[in-house]
């Protein structure tokens, strides 16, 4: 058997934002819920859950059964729910489990869900645990925060002559528009140079406007072996590949994670970059999605400006990226964001993407790291979809 | 050697990470790689307990950034730093305390450590020795 023989059946998502009076449970709620209804299931057809979420245990408390404690507001009991925590892959994670778990024969229809809750009383607290994405045996009370590591991985490009300052307030831009078109999206304001650059230094050559925010959201994904239900009469998404790696210690002259899953992913699929018709990539930081243009083979050393410049990347480009607003935009309500980068991808592929459609996708790729090690992420994770009926 | 003999080495607490002027981490007796701090199994090539090694006092600043969002015991702006330390020593990230000058990747640096108990516990400043 191979990943062939699984199908996307049903996405679904609570938008990303603020949402001060709604719960890990309200959140989980209506992404499951929409997801369900979207395969056209029950919560009895449920087979196994896969819960991702990175923070509550520091922001809500409640460091054990996550996903078994917001699942029984929904209904679901006695099947097995395995918790995932990979940082900010995680929901790409329990997506790889699901995966897992449909190719071993144990599962025929699994629920992953991601759910997050940011917004506390105290964003100190927030702070402080997002800095727990690093090893902090080692990193601990230097100040590692997660933008300043962007900030010095994109100087260290905008030194070498391989990104200029005029591209990473370009991609930003382009990130606020996109997301102004997306109704799930946390930030939905259209954005101009000037004010991405005027706006707050966070961690030069980082802006405010560059980076993604605290954030409240949920998504959820139901993966199904293929033949189990049957196609509600539109088109089918099918997983291609599903890959996951873990950062190592760099000397610089090494691959990037991020090449290298994308590589296994590829690889798995039988396909290349050139294949890929829309992508939604890791941007925590907007910049970061030049540097997954490069690490995802969509362009070659130093050619990621010209990409952008050429118009490519944007929605009625020839390779759209991040179409969603991607994680600086739609928001990166962090253990949700892989399954949200899914379901943009299938509701791009199935050609149900309103106002943000691009031009029929077949193959779709979704890339999520999370955390960090000394000088790459801690995990990186790259699913491949595929649309398999042809477009009219 | 075998495996087993990483069941053996010092708990991370008895490790040293510095010898009071310089960082202290591991060097792969097999195959050279560096570790800060020392880890107990080779990252590169999985031979156990890689001897202890003290590193450079000095480095390249690779890159750099300006962090102006403060932290509980951190007022910002601060800025921190990712330095290869001299003689193929590891790249380790620390704060970078320039004393008013502006920092510049490729600049010479020198580590300091702090006094006992002090946080963060090392930093980097510019190497004024250096040519």
């Amino acid at each position: 058997m191979t990943s062939d023989d699984i199908e996307v059946i049903g996405v679904g998502m609570h938008p990303f934002g603020r949402f001060t009076g709604h719960s890990l449970k309200d959140l989980n709620r209506v992404a499951c819920v929409s997801a369900l209804v979207d395969a056209g299931l029950g919560v009895q057809d449920v087979d196994a859950v896969y819960a991702a979420n990175a923070m509550a245990g520091l922001l809500q408390g409640q460091e054990m059964i996550r996903g078994q404690s917001v699942m029984r507001e929904i209904g679901i009991e006695r099947i097995p729910v395995t918790n995932v925590e990979n940082a900010c892959a995680s929901g790409s994670t329990a997506l790889r489990q699901a995966v897992l778990a449909i190719r071993a024969g144990s599962a025929d229809v699994v629920l992953v869900a991601g759910v997050e809750k940011m917004f506390v009383e105290d964003r100190g607290r927030t702070l402080a645990a997002l800095e727990s994405a690093g090893d902090l045996d080692v990193v601990s009370g230097i100040g590692l925060q997660f933008t300043a590591v962007y900030g010095m991985r994109l100087r260290r490009l905008v030194a070498a002559g391989r990104l200029t300052v005029d591209d990473l307030v370009a991609v930003s831009v382009k990130s606020h528009a996109n997301g102004a078109l997306n109704p799930y999206a946390q930030h939905r304001k259209i954005v101009s140079p000037e004010e991405v650059l005027g706006s707050r230094p966070i961690a030069d050559p980082l802006t405010l406007l560059m980076c993604s925010s605290i954030c409240d959201g949920a998504a959820a994904v139901v993966l199904a072996r293929r033949g189990v239900i049957p196609s509600a009469g539109r088109p089918t998404v099918r997983v291609r590949a599903s890959q996951a790696a873990t950062g190592y210690t760099t000397t610089g002259n090494e691959p990037s994670l991020t090449e290298t899953c994308a590589t296994a992913a590829y690889a798995e699929a039988g396909l290349g970059p050139e294949d890929v018709d829309v992508a939604e990539v890791h941007d925590a930081m907007a910049p970061a999605e030049l540097i997954a243009y490069e690490h995802l083979g969509f362009c070659g050393p130093g050619g990621a400006g010209a990409l952008l410049g050429s118009g490519a990347t944007q929605i009625d480009g020839s390779r759209p990226v991040n179409p969603s607003g991607g994680l600086s935009s739609r928001g990166h309500a962090v253990g949700a964001t892989g399954l949200a980068q899914v379901a943009e991808l299938t509701w791009q592929l199935r050609g149900e993407a309103t106002g943000r459609q691009t031009h029929q996708p077949r193959i779709g790729l979704a890339h999520n790291n999370g955390g960090w090690l000394e000088g790459e992420s801690a995990v990186s994770c790259v699913h491949l979809l595929e649309r398999t009926d042809p477009w009219d | 050697m075998g495996l087993n003999a990483a069941l053996t080495v010092p708990t991370t607490a008895q490790r040293p990470r510095d010898n009071g002027h310089a960082l202290v981490g591991s060097r792969c007796g097999q195959c050279g790689a560096v570790s800060f701090p020392a880890r107990a199994v080779c990252h590169r090539c999985g031979t156990p307990a890689p001897a202890e090694h003290t590193f450079a006092t000095t480095g390249v600043l690779l890159t750099y950034t300006t962090v102006h969002v403060p932290r509980p015991g951190l007022p910002a702006p601060y800025t921190l730093g990712q330095v290869a330390l001299d003689d193929t020593g590891p790249t380790v990230f620390g704060q970078v305390r320039m004393n008013g000058a502006e920092p510049a990747a490729g600049m010479a640096v020198r580590v300091r450590i702090g006094a006992d108990g002090e946080t963060p516990r090392y930093w980097f400043e510019p190497d004024r020795f250096a040519g």
